[in-house]
């Protein structure tokens, strides 16, 4: 088998084995002799002081072994820290693993109870005595630039707004002066989270007398957790060890430090037993990161002919009442993805981050590129209509060509860093969209009574990141490999991605490749899995690895066969004389004869080369019903380049799974607040996902065409391509449905009584 | 003591807490943790499982959600899980085998669910996937895939592994079945005689409503009657002059009851719960707990059904729509329950309008049921309920009497319509605001007119075409 032969092909999953069965091993399928069970007593008040906090009852719920609260913990609490785009504004308003004084987001850990098993613990949270005296709530952004006195969430600090900064590039004022057509509109992209079916969980052990302090049911960023956790706990790296399991679905939710590791590691350390903690559904809605709460007001500049000349405005995302390990992603990508894949030669904005009395924002699945997507791409749409243009045709005028690659896109992030598009000719992607989904034919006649029309979105997405990744590939004698990367899989098919990249860089059966991912215990670092780069650095990780254990067996097998290393031939893990079948060496017994020095065990960091970007574009067919407002979407198309690619069914899995996560987000799930701060939507009964019967017709047709030229294998991440136009193609569609009504398409959700109030009032304009 | 079958083992609880779930059961007790906790609210069906009951016809296979099903609601029965589908020789079934071939599992965390919907259909022979499937929920793959599995699943036949439950079903004892703080009536007299003697008692049906009493509102809520064991509560009779449906007939066998008289009635109940849900919830259950937001009332209202209410001292008869009396109360005295409820024999003429953000398993914004019946161009009856416009599932009797002995014209509609206010002040919440309410509720009348007089059909042609197979 040669090299490179596995990379395009679909091998089946190597998951599948034990999910199918139900032999997967989740966290909560995880017992430990002696465990406890932890349940979190948590605010239900959005914003105020703690008056009283009385434990004495619940102490004495018979099966209940311990109750604490900030007040109890040894030292100063830990402060949960930004992992991702950390800006100095933000640090007055990090989280700490319980409420200390003020509450300030209904949810909030205030205190924990630790019981003999999770009923126990959960009826218990009833004899906690907590009394809240009640501050005014701040619940929308206009409230946050607003608030004095009480209504800020750090006095101190005096302001509500955690970050504040400007990015742009060219000059803006000249595109303005020479345009011949300036729009301004404001959108908004509503507070919705990613909702894994898996709720989180964890098991920790902390083992006073061996000094070791073990988390299982990590996942996600395993040592970055883990370095936290140890200066947390005043213990060394090596003291402690993150351990995962399957994982139900991450999204980019789940696995972030969150305050319940600390807090059942806390738990463990007091109690001295193991101590696990499921979330509930309810909790969830409540605990678990939410994500975008975006709006923008957005002004664009073209000339007559669609030229765009420039594009200026201001982002503000509500932060939510913390500021979390993500720190300033969401607003941070939200501003430097508005000009997205066009030329945009001027363009300036200003970057706000506010903190209101609602539940932290984190990242998921296309963090503030969904939100850059639908206000860049509806502003599109209402400019061609002003300038009469053919949508597609308009962003074909403006899209970014192969002969402007690489593309320097200016000073876009707050940290400097520099973004440049690595390759692609986005026109031509464009173009096999509109073939896909027939854009140039005549419109089709319906006879159903709605209202049809297409929509368009084009998007770029950068991928890999995050620094470095590592990879260990160790042989076994009995001819196993084993291979370990700090990425894990939280169900995207990453430990068949790993599999097939080892497999092809081995030259061997994929059938002889074991994967296990990023526990702490695997290999010395690693980063994780995050912005689609798994594949890319990981999978470039493996290939490397894999190369070094190679050349480290060559030399030994030349050695052990009396012959150069260039005399040797290698395939299927057997190095051969060349010329001489009957002198050859296989890896595994390479590696037992090497049993002294640790057998053939290779660990390679692979580090981050520029980021690759991917170009796609979307489009959906929806259907509105005038009577209700009812919108339907019939048909849906994606066409993206991800670069080389390594696994074509795991990739379109990966597609169309995000158009229909994307769908639903656009058209059903909101995360609604009262103007108390309640959170009135913390069930499936409210927070709608999509079901089998909402989804549409989807052709998702993933490209190879342009690889990128800054890993081995020129891979592009393919994890967030699915979905971070989606609200931007319906949008569009709608938009056009509905005629000059769909001017003021410019918010998510789009809900079928918005539609049918927008539809009246234009009526009754018109009478 | 409680026996029933799991994968084709006896199973003999002596001292199950009546509201231990199967789920917890299953997990906590027995280490089986292929049935998995997504919601526990029979929402996501991550904890599908298929129950088989033995009855005069036969062995029937359904799909339920385990996070709500107590255990003496399994007294007798035969249950599988996801470890029980692969042969002695660990030959995956073909459900699971399709799964694999068209990567149909991503996290596969939902996947043991799905693999037991897919299962269930499998072995009765269903292939209107897109319902089968509509009760588990998927984060990962969009459905594509998986709907895909259960379509090439459906070429293979049932594995020559697969148990025939019916002999084992036949073993269970049966007699002696029951235990501390729950019943498990037989007839419906004892049923009767229980909660006489039991006026605290919660009545547990289908356990898919008192099921989150417990698992969300960690209520107490014994001693428990489980009336499933109830054979004359769960009859469908015809009598003079129409349909007799016990309070213990699950929505699953209602709508196959009423699919052929009033088609328009089952596709609502197809819509308002899912498959999971269906086969537990009953119709009973439904309306005594009197939700505002409940799709089977109005359209119950809508046909004139008579409801019987029965105690120890006797039965009492009502039209339903009294049986509702504010938000949260209904007419039911100690000692009551609700026996049946009485279709009248109808030309067809229900329509019902199902307005929700999401097309299945949503609670409605509104919804109205209409039965119109006209005679030389006059409307001499006119039922028409909405749920979702008032505290209780409510007739529309001012815009019924605007109606009736008119003509049904397009103008009749816009007195109909402007009635309406007078009928209904309903509320802005979430999920609608009052004006959208109304407004749907007024174009339901001239939608209900368009169709039934001017014969224009209104249904979504793209939705409906899915909805053919019940």
């Amino acid at each position: 088998m040669a090299q490179g032969s596995l990379i395009g092909q679909s091998l089946p999953r190597v998951e599948d084995d034990r999910l199918l069965d139900g032999a997967g091993c989740y966290i909560d399928d995880v017992a430990l002799p002696g465990m406890m069970h932890m349940a979190i007593l948590r605010s239900s008040d959005a914003h105020g002081r703690i008056t009283a906090l009385d434990c004495s009852a619940a102490r004495l719920v018979p099966g209940v072994i311990d109750v604490f609260t900030a007040e109890d913990w040894p030292q100063d609490m830990p402060v949960i820290p930004m992992r991702l785009i950390p800006l100095e504004s933000s640090v007055p308003f990090l989280q700490r693993p319980l409420a200390q004084g003020k509450v300030r987001y209904v949810g909030e850990p205030v205190a924990v109870v630790v019981a003999r098993d999770r009923r126990t613990a959960e009826d218990a949270l009833e004899f906690l005595e907590l009394e809240i005296e009640a501050l005014p709530p701040v619940v929308t952004r206009d409230q946050a630039l607003a608030a004095t006195g009480d209504a800020l969430m750090v006095p101190e600090v005096g302001t509500n707004i955690s970050a504040q900064y400007q990015i742009g590039r060219g000059d803006i004022e000249d595109a303005f002066a020479r345009a011949d057509v300036t729009l301004k509109k404001t959108f908004q992209s509503h507070r919705h989270t990613a909702v894994p079916l898996e709720t989180r969980g964890t098991i920790a052990v902390f083992d006073i007398a061996a000094g070791k302090l073990t988390i299982h049911g990590a996942s996600k960023v395993t040592f970055f957790n883990r370095a936290e956790l140890a200066k947390a706990f005043n213990l060394r790296n090596d003291q402690v060890d993150l351990i995962t399991s399957d994982i139900g679905g991450g999204f980019g939710v789940r696995g972030e430090l969150y305050p319940e590791y600390y807090l059942a590691a806390e738990a463990s350390r007091r109690t001295g037993r193991p101590v696990k903690w499921i979330e509930d559904r309810r909790e969830h809605f409540a605990a678990t990161n939410h994500s975008r709460d975006v709006d923008c007001e957005l002004e664009i500049a073209a000339l007559k002919d669609g030229t765009i000349l420039g594009m200026r405005g201001q982002v503000r995302a509500d932060m939510g009442a913390y500021i979390r390990t993500n720190g300033n992603v969401v607003p941070a990508k939200a501003g430097q993805f508005l000009p997205g894949p066009y030329r945009v030669p001027a363009f300036a904005c200003e970057v706000l981050a506010l903190v209101t009395n609602k539940t932290p924002v984190g990242t998921y699945r296309g963090p503030g590129r969904i939100e850059a997507n639908f206000f860049r791409e509806r502003m599109l749409d209402c400019l061609a209509d002003e300038l009469g243009m053919d949508p597609a045709a308009l962003r074909m005028k403006n899209l970014l060509g192969a002969a402007e690659m690489p593309f320097d896109t200016g000073d876009l992030l707050p940290n400097a860093q520099k973004v440049v598009f690595d390759s692609g000719d986005y026109p031509a992607t464009f173009r096999k969209l509109l073939d896909e989904c027939d854009w140039d034919a005549p419109a089709q006649v319906h006879s159903d009574g709605r209202l049809h029309a297409m929509g368009l979105a084009c998007f770029n997405e950068s991928s890999g990141g995050g620094l470095y990744e590592n990879a260990r590939i160790s042989v076994a004698a009995s001819g196993q490999i084993t291979v370990s990367t700090g990425s894990s899989s939280m169900g995207q098919g990453v430990e068949t991605a790993i599999r097939q990249i080892c497999a092809d860089a081995l030259s061997m059966a994929p059938e002889r490749i074991t994967v296990a991912l990023s526990s702490t215990t695997l290999l010395s670092d690693g980063v994780g899995s995050f912005h689609s780069r798994s594949t890319v650095m990981a999978g470039s990780a493996v290939g490397q690895a894999a190369a070094e254990l190679l050349d480290q067996a060559r030399g030994e097998a030349g050695r052990r066969l009396n012959a150069a290393p260039a005399e040797l031939d290698y395939s299927d893990g057997v190095f051969r004389v060349m010329g001489q079948s009957d002198r050859s060496i296989r890896l595994s017994d390479l590696s037992a004869m090497l049993s002294d020095q640790g057998g053939l065990d290779v660990e390679s960091r692979y580090e981050q080369a520029p980021l690759g970007f991917s170009f796609g574009a979307h489009a959906a067919h929806v259907a509105i019903d005038p009577g209700t407002g009812d919108i339907e979407v019939l048909d849906y198309w994606v066409v993206e380049d991800v670069g080389r690619v390594l696994n074509p069914a795991l990739v379109e899995g990966q597609t169309i799974g995000g158009v229909v996560q994307g769908l639903g987000d656009a058209l059903y799930g909101e995360l609604v607040y009262d103007d108390m701060g309640q959170l009135l939507t913390a069930s499936f009964a409210d927070y709608l996902l999509p079901t089998s019967t909402e989804v549409p017709d989807i052709r998702a047709v993933a490209t190879g065409d342009y690889p990128s030229p800054h890993n081995p294998y020129g891979f592009k991440g393919a994890g967030e391509g699915g979905i971070v136009a989606v609200a931007a193609a319906v949008g569009n569609a709608i938009a056009r449905a509905i005629g000059p009504a769909g001017d003021a398409i410019c918010q998510t959700p789009f809900h079928p009584e918005k539609i049918l109030t927008l539809l009246h009032a234009a009526k009754k304009g018109k009478q | 003591m409680i026996q029933f079958m799991l994968n084709g083992q006896e199973v003999c609880i002596e001292n199950a807490g009546p509201t231990v779930t199967l789920l917890d059961w299953l997990r906590e007790t027995q280490h089986m943790t292929g049935t998995k906790e997504g919601c526990n609210e029979g929402d996501c069906g991550a904890c599908t499982v298929t129950v088989s009951t033995l009855d005069d016809s036969g062995v029937t296979h359904q799909a339920q959600n385990a996070c709500i099903l107590f255990l003496p609601q399994l007294a007798g029965k035969a249950v599988r899980t996801v470890e029980g589908l692969t042969s002695p020789t660990g030959e995956l079934h073909p459900v699971q085998q399709a799964m694999v071939a068209e990567h149909g599992s991503q996290c596969g965390f939902c996947t043991p669910g799905f693999v037991m919907s897919m299962y269930t259909a499998h072995r009765t022979g269903r292939v209107d996937h897109d319902d089968v499937l509509a009760g588990n929920l998927c984060r990962c793959t969009g459905y594509a895939p998986i709907i895909r599995a259960a379509q090439v699943a459906a070429t293979h036949p049932t594995p020559p592994w697969e148990l025939d439950e019916r002999t084992a079903l036949q073993g269970l004892t049966t007699d002696e079945m029951g235990g501390d703080g729950f019943h498990l009536p037989t007839t419906t007299a004892e049923l009767a005689e229980l909660y006489a003697a039991n006026p605290d008692a919660t009545i547990v049906a289908g356990a898919t409503d008192v099921g989150l009493w417990v698992t969300k509102q960690f209520r107490e809520i014994g001693p428990l009657i489980f009336t499933h064991r109830v054979a004359d509560l769960a009859t469908i009779t015809r009598v003079e002059g129409g349909l007799r449906i016990g309070a213990g007939v699950t929505l699953s066998r209602l709508r196959g009851a009423v699919a052929d008289r009033h088609p328009d009635f089952a596709e609502l109940i197809r819509r308002y719960g899912s498959v999971q849900v269906r086969n537990a919830a009953t119709i009973g259950g439904n309306i005594a707990n009197g939700s505002p937001i409940g799709d089977g009332s109005p359209a119950l209202i809508a046909l004139g059904a008579t409801l019987t209410l029965r105690s120890a001292s006797g039965t009492r008869d009502m039209p339903l729509e009294d049986f509702f009396i504010e938000y949260g109360k209904q007419d039911r005295q100690d000692g009551e329950f609700v026996e049946s409820i009485l279709i009248p024999d109808q030309i067809d003429t229900l329509a019902c309008y199902k307005l929700s953000k999401r097309f299945d398993q949503d609670i409605s914004a509104v919804c109205g049921c209409f039965a119109v019946q006209i005679q030389d161009g006059i409307v001499t009856s006119a039922r028409i309920a909405f749920g979702g416009m008032a505290g209780t599932p409510k007739r529309a009797t001012a815009v019924e009497a605007s109606l009736i002995g008119h003509p049904f014209t397009q103008d009749a509609v816009r007195v109909a319509q402007d009635a309406l206010s007078q009928d209904f002040q309903p509320l802005s919440d979430m999920r609608a605001s009052a004006d959208y309410r109304m407004q749907s509720a007024r174009n339901m009348i001239r939608r209900y007119w368009l169709e039934q007089v001017e014969k224009v059909p209104t249904r979504l042609v793209g939705r409906q075409a899915e909805e053919g197979a019940i």
